[in-house]
């Protein structure tokens, strides 16, 4: 199968555009240039591996949340490992490519800002997203040390 | 360079009709040929079928997703790189392809289309006397 057009939203594009406000002047002249690059190199250039995906970070009282856009991946081959305050997603994505199976491998790692219950960690899988769950540790109350001064 | 374009099916997006009612996002996609059909492959993260509209007239091949999360009350966005506008894409083909027999399917986010070609399309061996 030859692989005609391939479309990687840069991050410019992802911003919707709300009216010549936001669209810088450039952006239609930049788009046209991308469709004839695209048009050109799709041939030459092997799709990319794409190692990045979208986060977001979120939070409330009791948990952190990290959610992450992964379509098209396996549940089994997800790996989610916290290490040191860091959070890391490991995926493997398959693809039947001209020579046969063509796996890429996306990896991220994120900070987690507050301590977490490492054990309790959970996630889930869903639509092409992956949730993951981090419970907060309690912060450690100070305690009130009163000094007798002599 | 237009010659290739015409002797390849363009797969062209229509330019500069928006629909400003509200942002869209173009998704990932990636077009493969085969000699009996083209197949499309979207990534739609957080769409799942009820969210999903596909339609193919007029020439083009319309792709609308909705995501079906919202966000909970309670939390608050530290970090975000995803955005929350539904995605659409739109690709016209110039009645290459045989609007019946599409066929497609939404798993985990990966919207997968089979799109064959239409017959007059197809490549054909031409006997010659």
């Amino acid at each position: 199968m030859r692989s005609i057009i391939h479309y990687t939203p840069r991050s410019s594009s992802l911003l919707p555009s709300f009216g010549f406000a936001v669209r810088s002047p450039w952006a239609g002249l930049e788009s046209e240039i991308d469709r004839w690059f695209e048009s050109t190199l799709s041939d030459v250039v092997t799709p990319a591996i794409d190692q990045r995906f979208p986060v977001d970070l979120y939070e409330d009282k009791e948990h952190t949340y990290v959610r992450a856009e992964l379509p098209g991946v396996n549940r089994e081959e997800i790996n989610v490992e916290m290490i040191n305050g860091y959070l890391t997603i490991n995926a493997t994505r398959k693809a039947k490519g001209p020579e046969g199976e063509e796996s890429f491998a996306l990896r991220r790692s994120i900070a987690i800002p507050e301590d977490v219950h490492a054990d309790k960690v959970g996630a889930t899988y869903e639509n092409g997203v992956l949730t993951v769950t981090l419970p907060k540790k309690e912060e450690v109350k100070p305690r009130k040390i009163t000094v007798e001064v002599k | 360079m237009s010659r290739i374009q015409n002797l390849i099916p363009s797969f062209t997006r229509k330019s500069a009709e928006r629909d400003n009612s509200e942002p869209t996002l173009r998704p990932w996609y990636e077009v493969k040929e085969t000699p009996e059909a083209w197949g499309l492959t979207v990534y739609l993260p957080g769409v799942s079928k009820e969210g999903l509209e596909l339609a193919a007239e007029e020439g083009a091949v319309t792709i609308r997703g909705r995501r079906g999360w919202k966000f909970p009350a309670g939390w608050t966005a530290l970090y975000r790189e995803s955005v929350d506008a539904p995605y659409e894409l739109v690709l016209s083909h110039d009645n290459s392809i045989d609007v019946e027999k599409i066929h497609a399917e939404l798993k985990d986010g990966l919207l997968r289309v089979s799109l064959p070609k239409a017959d007059a399309v197809k490549p054909r061996k031409i006997a010659v006397n």
